[in-house]
């Protein structure tokens, strides 16, 4: 169990930056979920706490003792790999002892452990068997085995569920969450998946293009995302977002314009006259005849039904499209006219640079 | 399936027989007149052998007045040393290029490729001169040194192409379990390149045991012959005795045909595998 | 970007890397070093070198170079050589390769059931050591065994049959194409390999887009497997020079008749080791070997820069 500090943590290739002045601290036991898209650098931060890739500058501690120079053996980390990396040519039991017998682990201790994570895990029948004999659900448990009974300090997962078929991944989801509830250790997740960040996580921490947008709370994050790309990237189907600019201010309320909605009022705070405004709402937010500062309209051009709710796709004044989620079985008819509106707390408007202006 | 395909199917199999046909035939040929009496080899060359034209005195005369027996073990010594440390070698040098990353790397890589395009033979002046001096000329020794340096460019070429087919997570896997690098080789990585030994085999065992340059300039004696030179002056000595020389000729084919036949599914698969582009 | 391979060694202490490289890379280059690269500058160091009969040796700078292009008695052999060189390597590639090409195309061809044991047997010549293959196929066309003349016979060709090894006219080209029918395994396996590669979704959409098999064959496979073929001609060059073992077998190292299957291969032995004719003479040798050397470095050249360059490679 140990904490973990990450401080200006960079990384170039060449000319390419991949992580820029990364800052992280995640308290002991934490469970803290690494998201963004493919490419945001959220892999190469995890395989850098590992010690797997070097940094190009910036420091990295775990447990309060910093560990830049150290192999990824010494550093109390496990990691579980999106391929499951079983070694191929050995069972069960072996993949998950290989790596104790370098590390001093006397062999009595070593049966000790695997026993305790083939129960936990329910992999006392599979000991002998070898990784090509188990199915994808069975790999991902042996590789989170091989993890548990290094007794880490820190526990490192890297996309461990893409690789599963959609009902696997939802039962493993849950015995990951199990198991840091039993564990309780210190985990850093990846994934591109936000439905596995938002349940899994205790803090989301969301990335893009090399940088941190976001840390926070999942919950946090999804009703008070801090910037454009959060609010954006939490959430399916993804937030709507109208243009807008500050159309004027009076007595300390500044009023959003903008062609495609009903303009409101905001407090002005540090706002100009003429600031460009991006005003953001959830699909789930649009309701049909409710009360709110925020309304728009857009006539229906198709409706697609989930079941427990339906998502309609409008056009709105200006010719582009919004989302909107309709609960319930009467759904509006392609080419009908709807007026939607959203709660104040509901809606998000986001300055020139992208950043949350508080409503 | 039309007719029209049917007949086309009929002739593709036609040509595939034929051509299969003109590559055994030649060998089968020798081999069956091998086993006939000397009338029999003439008479009727396309005959199998059977009760009355059945013969073993062209191997009689081989095992009399060769020592083909040495030369078997000469070149079994030969190639199995050369192949373990053309293996060995070869694997150890394709994972620190394809894993480490170090100054010269590309450099090193470029280096060790020469041997691929640049036949060793051309340096044999000098070779025969250092083996000479080190006193190891007339030595099984010699051929072994030669034939290591000579497989190891290509081998490690191969490997390479292997080695990078290993999931990289594997290797992360063993590093984040705290095994050393040369475990990580020689337990998770090794094991896992049997698949290649087919492929290299081909490309560089099969010519290390067929060879006749190096043990022709470098061995002279009986003792250090391999089967590839014993036969070669075997057949130059008693080339009007033809039972002896198809005999000699079978002894040297069959060991190799049989080895083939029962490894034919790894070689070729290892050859098709598409490592080697 | 870069992929994001093992980085290990960028936080690996320096010591602890030099360990791992001198560990996993010293024998290998150590061995190649010295026997591979060491003997080969050795050999061209020694071409500038001349040796009186009592064995001392002296720097003649390119002299022999200008004995071995110049003088009659040298030159002619040279260039008779080279020349049968390049017609051994003609045959290969415009007999080989085709072959090769064509079987590759068959054995690849959906639905063609046995491919498993066309393709042993088809290899199986290339397993087998040259010296055999020239004994063995030196008989068969034997006039005395006359196999190969009642073959012909057979099928109402006899009189198309002649002592071809023995005729100064053709014996280079049989000696060619014995070796041509032992080699052919490797341009097919590499081909087929090639051909395996493709895509099975793409033969398809073109069948959908009404292409027979053969139209399949050259304007759809033929192209994707341009890059193994150019490799499969770099290969039989440099095959080309190793072309010794089967010359010496088959005719000896006077590579008759009349020195019309000579190679320089052969020549390259008689020069350093001697023969019935003349004394072996290292520095000379190793002369002619200097010559080959630079001869293939200067077919790689030609073939990097003229072939290679235009060759595109298609990623799936």
């Amino acid at each position: 169990m140990a904490n973990l500090r990450i401080e200006h943590l960079n990384k170039r290739y060449g000319a390419t930056t991949v992580l820029n002045d990364v800052n992280l601290s995640i308290g002991d036991g934490e469970f803290v979920v690494l998201v963004g898209p493919s490419g945001c650098g959220k892999s190469t931060l995890l395989r850098m706490i590992a010690g797997l890739d070097g940094a190009s500058g910036g420091d990295i501690h775990i447990a309060d003792k910093l560990v830049n120079t150290l192999a990824p053996a010494e550093r109390g980390i496990a990691m579980v790999f999106q391929s499951y990396a079983l070694y191929p040519h050995m069972n069960v039991r072996k993949n998950m002892t290989f790596g104790l017998k370098f590390t001093g682990v006397p062999p009595t201790e070593r049966e000790r452990r695997v026993a305790k994570a083939a129960r936990m895990l329910r992999l006392e029948e599979l000991l002998e068997r070898y990784p090509r004999d188990l199915s994808g659900g069975q790999r991902q448990r042996v590789a989170i085995g091989r993890a548990i009974v290094r007794e880490p300090a820190v526990f490192l997962f890297d996309e461990p569920l893409s690789n599963l078929d959609a009902a696997l991944r939802v039962s493993t989801r849950v015995e990951i969450a199990n198991l840091h509830r039993l564990l309780k250790s210190t985990i850093v997740y990846v994934t591109h998946d936000q439905v596995e960040a938002m349940t899994l996580a205790d803090r989301i921490v969301v990335m893009n293009k090399g940088c941190i947008e976001q840390v926070g709370k999942p919950l946090d994050l999804y009703y008070e995302p801090a910037n454009l790309f959060v609010a954006g990237f939490i959430g399916s189907p993804a937030m709507n977002f109208f243009e807008a600019e500050v159309g004027g201010i009076e007595g300390g309320r500044a009023r959003v314009a903008g062609t495609a909605f009903r303009n409101f009022d905001m407090p002005a705070a540090s706002l100009k006259v003429g600031d460009a405004l991006t005003v953001g709402v959830r699909p789930e937010h649009l309701v049909r005849g409710g009360a709110g500062p925020f309304l728009a309209e857009g006539i229906v051009e198709l409706v697609e039904r989930l079941g427990e709710a339906s998502f309609a796709y409008l056009r709105r004044v200006d010719g582009r499209i919004f989302v909107a989620e309709v609960r319930g079985r009467q759904t509006p008819a392609p080419g009908e006219t709807v007026t939607l509106v959203a709660a104040s707390p509901d809606v998000h408007v986001f300055d020139a640079l992208g950043l949350r202006v508080a409503t | 399936m039309t007719t029209d395909q049917r007949a086309r199917s009929i002739g593709v199999h036609l040509v595939l027989i034929a051509y299969s046909l003109l590559a055994v035939g030649p060998i089968l040929l020798v081999v069956m007149n091998s086993f006939k009496v000397r009338s029999a080899i003439f008479g009727s060359p396309l005959a199998p052998p059977d009760a009355s034209t059945f013969s073993l005195v062209g191997y009689e005369k081989v095992f009399r007045s060769s020592h083909i027996l040495t030369y078997y073990s000469n070149s079994l010594i030969v190639t199995l040393v050369s192949m373990a440390l053309v293996l060995l070698f070869g694997a150890m040098a394709a994972w620190a290029l394809t894993e480490y990353r170090f100054r010269g790397s590309t450099a090193l890589a470029l280096f060790l490729s020469i041997g691929i395009m640049v036949p060793i033979r051309l340096g044999s002046v000098a070779i025969l001169n250092m083996m000479r001096s080190a006193g190891l000329n007339d030595t099984l020794t010699a051929l072994v040194l030669v034939y290591v340096a000579q497989g190891l460019p290509m081998s490690i070429f191969i490997l390479s192409e292997f080695i990078q087919q290993i999931p990289k997570d594997l290797r992360d896997a063993a590093r984040c379990d705290g095994v050393p690098e040369t475990r990580i080789f020689f337990e998770v990585v090794a094991p896992l390149l049997r698949p290649a030994i087919a492929t290299v085999a081909v490309f560089t065992i099969v010519p290390i045991w067929n060879d006749l340059w190096f043990p022709l300039i470098l061995t002279s004696s009986d003792s250090t012959h391999t089967v590839t030179l014993g036969v070669q002056q075997f057949l130059g000595q008693y080339i009007t005795d033809w039972n002896s020389v198809l005999a000699a000729l079978s002894m040297a084919i069959l060991p190799v045909v049989v080895i083939y036949v029962i490894l034919s599914r790894q070689l070729i698969a290892g050859l098709t595998s598409g490592a080697v582009k | 970007m870069p992929e994001p391979l093992s980085n290990i060694t960028v936080q690996m202490p320096r010591a602890k890397l030099a360990g791992l490289l001198l560990f996993f890379l010293g024998p290998a280059v150590a061995i190649y070093s010295l026997f591979s690269i060491y003997p080969l500058v050795a050999t061209m160091a020694l071409s500038t070198y001349t040796s009186d009969p009592s064995g001392a040796r002296s720097f003649v700078g390119l002299a022999n170079f200008e004995t071995l292009l110049g003088d009659a008695l040298w030159s002619k052999p040279f260039w008779n050589a080279l020349g049968n060189n390049l017609i051994f390597f003609a045959v290969h590639m415009c007999v080989q390769n085709p072959i090769g090409i064509a079987l590759a195309g068959l054995l690849s061809l959906p639905g063609v059931r046995l491919k498993g044991f066309y393709r042993t047997v088809m290899f199986l010549p290339t397993m087998l050591s040259v010296v055999i293959v020239g004994f063995s196929w030196n008989l068969i066309l034997s006039p005395l065994w006359g196999v190969a003349a009642g073959a012909l016979k057979a099928v109402g060709l006899g009189s198309l049959f002649a002592p071809w090894l023995g005729l100064e006219s053709s014996a280079l080209v049989t000696l060619s194409l014995m070796s041509v029918w032992q080699f052919v395994g490797i341009p097919m396996m590499l081909i087929y390999a090639a051909l395996l590669n493709i895509p099975e979704e793409l033969i398809d959409a073109a069948r959908v887009d009404g292409l027979g098999q053969f139209r399949i064959f050259f304007h759809i496979k033929l192209p994707l497997v341009l890059p193994t073929i150019s490799l499969v001609s770099v290969l039989t060059f440099v095959a080309n020079f190793n072309a010794f073992d089967l010359i010496y077998s088959v005719k000896g190292a006077l590579a008759g008749p009349n020195f019309t299957t000579d190679i320089l291969g052969t020549f390259f032995y008689r020069t350093f080791f001697g023969n019935q004719l003349q004394l072996g003479n290292p520095t000379m040798g190793a002369a002619v070997a200097t010559v080959m050397f630079f001869i293939i470095l200067l077919g790689l050249c030609l073939y990097l820069f003229l072939v290679q360059r235009r060759i595109r490679r298609y990623a799936f």
